[in-house]
């Protein structure tokens, strides 16, 4: 497992290597009108100049990125160009991150009991009342846009159930709302999947046989069918957990939650080079841990998989 | 056979099935006595029915299914009337176990051998952790597994057919039944393996005093391991006798059929005999013998009345008209005549 584990740590690395690389040579592409914003025409040529030797913008290629890599490797993300000026951007997330984090967090977790069970409650009673409510349930989230039954909850539920319409940190009350709209969506992909594996472990053989053997169907469920019906869920799983990281757009915008969603694109449209890299760098590394700890999980739960040996299992 | 106790008594089993909205008539009054101790093979093609009514022993009928009518009376309890998990529990594993048809498929791939084995022993031998662990070994070792303690931790997928096919009997063995049902236990499995398999099956029957039911397709295995054999066709019992009367004396048209179409019985250069037609549309009601419309040589009343078990000797009957004192006498095909002959030596001896 350990040379494994290093083995993939130094792919890691070279697939980090190349994201950042190939971003920060496209970020050089972008037309350079675009690092004034509303203030280009305002600003005669040699102004214009100025502001972007100031930037490091003027300096060859090769030695901007040298830097780049210097700065990362000494673990400063740097400073902010545009978005807020000479402010350090490991001081911008420290603020935004804890909000997404903590209702990404807060809805996963939501998603995830919430989902399973319903998932078990619909495979149990398949093709029954349950089973039909849920499966209205997830065709409903699937179909109709987030944003609808986002601002559906935003204006009628808050009013139903007397919440505050828009997030403030010091009221609890205000946290509510914003966590379950997050959740509607990982609860029905949730609980699709379960149903769909659980019905698909219910028919298989070795439940027959644990049947046959005299075990109540209770203990059948939790002791076999579970596990082998959320092998297949538990290697998306820490991708998932870290993602929430990078917060969700639309709840934030329209809670006015101060989180990290919408920030990306934000700064891609204001050009603001350091804070698209340093967002870069992190999605990517959460992109890649999440995977390896995915495969790590789905070997912990399933001893056939062997992550050593090509092939796998016979 | 007379001497010996009636252990589970089948009686007029009507089992039927919901499928797309239509009702599918899968056992039809079939009647059977099983005796303690002996080993019945029941027979029969594909679609006759064979493994849905030994599930009925057992309350594994799938969803669908149900018991319409008849009894299944064993150790005094109607079977037939049982509704509720919590009275299958008592007869499951403990009484009545199974080994199923595909061993690939039949164990749970994320446990251990040695846990899914110890379920069964927790659960039926009272046993706990350590003791029950022992049992395991001692039970590994009774199906042929060698080194028991280390393939107790091991997964399924580390095992062969062969070797799985003996966890899965380990299981049934562990639960200390009293019948032991095997499901086309080696259809799966590589013809050379399959001898071991059934060896196996029939030292476990004498170690601890099992009544089997085979359930086969296999003439090969039912010669191998029966005392007795059941014929089915169409979700009911048409002959049942000996090994020898099924064999050498068979008294039904099905039966003739079938054991004409054996390989070992066609006559050289001559093409194999087979069964022409399919067998009976479940959906709809059968009148008279099921086997009458595939049968060239069927009386007129066939097709109308349903025939009655007659008795050829104590242990052998069979539902034919032929067999009534008024039907016509009817030669059998020569590979059964060839057979009979055999069978007169044999009874003359």
């Amino acid at each position: 497992m350990l040379r494994y584990s290093l083995k993939r740590l130094a792919q890691s690395m070279v697939t980090l290597f190349i994201i950042i690389t190939v971003v920060f040579l496209l970020l050089r592409l972008m037309p350079e009108e675009g690092y004034f914003g509303q203030a280009y025409e305002k600003l005669d040529e040699a102004q214009r100049e100025a502001i972007l030797t100031s930037m490091g913008l003027r300096d060859p290629i090769h030695i901007q990125l040298l830097k780049f890599y210097k700065s990362i490797l000494s673990g400063d993300l740097g400073t902010s160009m545009i978005y807020r000026p000479k402010v350090p951007i490991a001081e911008i997330l420290r603020a935004k991150i804890p909000y997404s984090l903590y209702f990404g967090l807060t809805a996963v977790l939501i998603s995830l009991v919430a989902g399973v069970s319903l998932g078990i409650i619909m495979a149990k009673s398949k093709s029954k009342i349950w089973d039909k409510l849920g499966t209205g349930y997830i065709v409903f989230i699937n179909a109709v846009p987030a944003a609808v039954y986002y601002l559906f909850i935003q204006l009628y539920v808050t009013d139903i159930l007397k919440l505050p319409i828009l997030f403030k940190p010091d009221n609890p009350s205000s946290w509510i709302l914003p966590a379950i709209s997050m959740s509607l969506g990982g609860t029905a992909s949730y609980a699709m999947w379960m149903r769909r594996y659980m019905v698909d472990e219910l028919n298989k053989d070795y439940v027959r046989l644990a049947k046959a053997k005299g075990l109540k169907s209770k203990a059948i469920m939790v002791r076999h069918v579970f596990r082998n019906a959320f092998v297949p869920m538990a290697q998306y799983l820490p991708s998932t957990l870290l993602y929430t990281i990078s917060g969700s757009i639309y709840i934030e915008s329209l809670y006015s939650i101060p989180g990290m969603g919408g920030l990306l694109v934000d700064v891609i449209q204001r050009q603001d080079n350091t804070v698209v890299q340093a967002l870069v760098l992190i999605y990517s590394s959460i992109g890649i841990i999440g995977l390896f700890l995915g495969d790590i999980l789905m070997a912990l739960f399933d001893p056939r998989i062997n992550l050593q040996k090509k092939g796998g299992a016979r | 056979m007379e001497d010996k106790k009636v252990i589970l008594s089948v009686k007029d089993l009507v089992v039927k099935f919901r499928l797309r909205g239509k009702i599918l008539t899968a056992i039809r009054e079939a009647s059977l006595d099983l005796y303690e101790g002996e080993s019945l093979a029941i027979v029969g093609e594909s679609g006759s029915g064979k493994s849905v009514f030994t599930k009925t022993f057992m309350g594994l009928l799938d969803a669908n299914g149900w018991v319409d009518s008849g009894s299944i009376m064993f150790e005094g309890q109607d079977l037939a009337k049982f509704k509720s998990e919590k009275d299958w529990l008592k007869i499951r594993g403990k009484n009545i176990a199974m080994v199923f048809q595909d061993p690939m498929t039949s164990l749970n791939p994320l446990k251990t051998i040695g846990k899914q084995v110890q379920e069964a022993v927790e659960l039926h031998q009272g046993l706990r952790k350590q003791e029950a662990k022992e049992a395991v070994i001692e039970i590994l070792k009774d199906v042929g597994i060698s080194e028991s303690e280390r393939r107790y931790k091991q997964y399924p997928y580390e095992f062969s057919g062969g070797m799985r096919q003996r966890v899965v009997i380990a299981i049934a063995i562990a639960c200390k039944p009293k019948i032991l049902i095997c499901d086309e236990p080696t259809t799966a499995l590589d013809v050379t393996i399959q001898a071991q398999i059934l060896n196996l099956l029939k030292r476990l029957k004498d170690k601890y005093n099992l009544t089997t039911i085979y359930i086969t397709h296999d003439l090969g295995v039912v010669a191998n391991v029966a005392d007795r054999i059941a014929v089915m066709y169409a979700g009911d019992i048409i002959e049942i006798g000996t090994c020898e009367e099924v064999f050498y004396n068979p008294q039904h048209r099905y039966t003739w059929a079938l054991l004409s179409s054996l390989p070992q019985l066609g006559i050289k250069g001559k093409p194999l005999h087979s069964i022409k037609g399919t067998p009976p549309n479940l959906f709809y009601d059968i009148k008279g013998d099921a086997f009458a419309p595939r049968n060239p040589k069927a009386l007129k009343i066939d097709f109308i009345k349903k025939p009655p078990y007659f008795s050829v000797s104590p242990t052998h009957k069979a539902k034919t008209w032929l067999l009534d004192p008024r039907a016509p006498k009817a030669e059998p095909p020569e590979s059964i005549a060839a057979l009979r002959k055999q069978w007169r030596m044999i009874k003359n001896d």
